[in-house]
């Protein structure tokens, strides 16, 4: 008779997960967000599909920051080039969209491990840095291609077909990002419970230590650079598509800043906390002038007039919240409650 | 040749400008290790509540420099008091990412409180022209070139003879023995943020003076890493001397070249640094133990 929880195999203890509640309810939030379309509003399901296109991206720095460890300020650069790379394939090479969203990932998949080479060699702060200057590098040799890529106008995206599924309605388009955002949960969940994961992990703890182990350190970094700059770089073709116009003032550095901010307040290094805090960091400036609305007065005015600042200093003022007052971010949170809920009365 | 000249006179006033802001960034980082990504942010919030402050006064020129870098210094000891003096012995992740949280609350506070359309932060005499041979220079870039200089002489002065650099420079070799020996880490860290925000704070001034008040002062944070990525981090001499490379190359690649080219020339420059010599021109080569 069984004691109490043993795994007596290996894939036991990596597998997703091995319990049925979880699995159910994955399952009904699964069937709640396909239902979604028919349920909500116009204006409740465009903020869904931005969350959705929104995680993708997010699921790119995991990899990368949460992961691997290695910061990146350049995330937009990312982004920048997915979306650049989609459009110019439709637009300007006339390629399907199926074959341009493929490019958009191939692209800047190259372009990261560029980036991923001095990364070898720098730690931390560093990287930082040179993944700041990446992406300052991507929008001004994006102003400086003249027609090609549309300079300082843009280009214009129409919704494409794709497999034969029109997405130019918006339920459409959002059972897309649907889609999308799904493939990029279980990928990056995959990634984490495999060899590779434990790999990035191990790098990211103690890289000398994780080196005399046999970790392949060129291999591994290069790797999560890949990986991230390919996951982003759909996002920034999903985005452009959303946006139906790309252009460098689409892509503002603040979206790097976001990217951090979310995976700071969901907690560093996790899935479930990078969904968490792409649901809190898009739904804030939402909640936060709903909130000035109820108060009134001048504060409404400062709303309106400069939203890009109060959504700046919200996201700033959520990353010092939760660094200073709770680093594990919302993941942390969510177990707490968990444990409460299922131990009440007891404390454990 | 006169051309040539022209480029590198202006390219030292904006170099010298960068300097400053850079040894800001290498005195945070020599005594507490980690890089402060409101460096900029810091120097435009000091700008703006300088030429709100000089304006109703009235101050003159000197005055106005003077006060510039004490509203930095005020701004970076608040700073480290209310945001960074918490964060002391948490990993240096956590601790930078709340330096770029700060800096994008600074930026954004700035356009709210001050709007986003630019001001002409007037100061008697500035603008007047000096002759120097060929080439003419305005007073306040002569201004920017003397601080500059008057900085890194402070600050070697400070670092090598005084009791608190020797602390200061004690806490950047070994945490732990310096506060064996009785130093004070937070008044260390203290002490540096105020004084590379006093930087700070001189180097938007000169630069709002020169370039004019607008929301984009910040980029100064941004032109001026490749500045400290050059002289070494941990190298505040060299990160003000540094300035003055990134400066005059910046400013010969947009003469020569392009003008788009000229904005990404300084973080061009560090990408072949950082992975030629990760160290820095001046910095110390840290060889690292399991």
């Amino acid at each position: 008779m069984r004691s109490g929880y043993f795994k007596d195999h290996y894939s036991g203890l990596v597998v997703l997960t091995d319990s049925p509640t979880v699995k159910a309810w994955v399952g009904v939030l699964l069937l709640a967000l396909v239902a979604a379309p028919f349920l909500l509003g116009n204006f409740a399901l465009s903020h869904l599909t931005i969350i959705l296109f929104t995680l993708i991206g997010v699921l790119g720095l995991t990899v990368l920051t949460g992961f691997a460890g290695l910061i990146s300020l350049g995330h937009v650069g990312f982004l920048m080039l997915g979306a650049y790379s989609y459009a110019i394939c439709v637009s300007r090479l006339g390629l399907p969209p199926e074959l341009a969203l493929v490019m958009a990932a191939v692209v800047p998949a190259f372009c990261g491990l560029v980036v991923g080479i001095p990364s070898l060699r720098l730690h931390g702060l560093y990287l930082a840095i040179t993944t700041l200057a990446f992406s300052h590098i991507v929008s001004a040799a994006i102003l400086a291609g003249g027609k090609f890529t549309g300079a300082g106008r843009g280009i214009t995206v129409m919704r494409p077909t794709m497999l034969g599924f029109d997405l130019s309605s918006d339920r459409a388009f959002y059972w897309f990002c649907l889609v999308m955002c799904t493939l990029a949960v279980l990928i990056t969940l995959n990634l984490r419970r495999s060899s590779f994961g434990r790999a990035w992990v191990a790098l990211r703890d103690n890289d000398i230590a994780a080196r005399a182990m046999g970790v392949n350190l060129v291999r591994y970094k290069l790797l999560a650079f890949l990986i991230s700059a390919a996951l982003t770089g759909v996002a920034g073709a999903i985005m452009g598509m959303y946006l139906s116009i790309v252009s460098v003032e689409a892509f503002p550095f603040l979206l790097s800043i976001e990217a951090l901010a979310i995976i700071i307040v969901g907690g560093l290094g996790s899935v479930l906390g990078a969904v968490l805090g792409t649901i809190f960091i898009v739904t804030l400036p939402e909640t936060f002038s709903a909130l000035m609305d109820v108060f009134g007065g001048s504060l409404k005015e400062v709303m309106t007039t400069s939203a890009h600042e109060v959504k700046s200093v919200l996201y700033g003022l959520a990353i010092i919240g939760f660094l200073r007052f709770d680093p594990r971010g919302l993941r942390g949170i969510w177990h707490d409650i968990r444990q409460a809920w299922v131990f009440w009365p007891l404390r454990y | 040749m006169n051309y040539f000249l022209e480029l590198v006179v202006s390219g030292l006033a904006v170099g010298a400008i960068y300097g400053l802001v850079a040894m800001g960034f290498a005195v945070i980082y020599k005594a507490t290790g980690i890089v402060n990504f409101a460096q900029g942010e810091m120097g435009m919030l000091s700008a703006y509540t300088t030429w709100a402050l000089a304006t109703t006064l009235g101050t003159g020129s000197v005055l106005t420099v003077l006060l510039a870098v004490v509203v930095g210094a005020l701004i970076g000891l608040v700073c480290e008091r209310l945001i960074m003096r918490p964060m002391l012995g948490e990993p240096v992740l956590s601790v930078v990412l709340v330096t770029v949280g700060l800096a994008v609350v600074l930026r954004s506070l700035v356009t709210i409180i001050w709007g986003a359309s630019p001001h002409k932060f007037e100061v008697a005499g500035a603008d007047d022209l000096v002759q120097m041979g060929d080439i003419s220079l305005r007073v306040s870039q002569l201004g920017v070139l003397g601080a500059l200089l008057l900085a890194v002489a402070g600050f070697w002065f400070f670092l090598g003879h005084s009791r608190f650099g020797v602390a200061m420079r004690a806490v950047a070799a070994d945490e732990k023995t310096a506060r064996l020996m009785g130093v004070s880490t937070a008044r260390v860290q203290a002490v540096a943020w105020a004084s590379a925000s006093g930087l700070a704070g001189l180097a938007g001034a000169l630069f709002a003076v020169i370039y004019g008040l607008t929301p984009t002062v910040f980029e100064l944070g941004l032109k001026a890493f490749p500045a400290t990525v050059l002289g070494g981090f941990d190298s505040v001499l060299g990160s003000g001397v540094s300035g003055l490379i990134i400066g005059v190359f910046e400013n010969l690649v947009g003469g020569y070249l392009s003008s788009t080219l000229k904005d990404v020339a300084g973080f061009t420059l560090i990408l072949v640094v950082l992975m030629v010599r990760p160290f820095g021109l001046f910095g110390e080569k840290r060889i690292e133990r399991v």
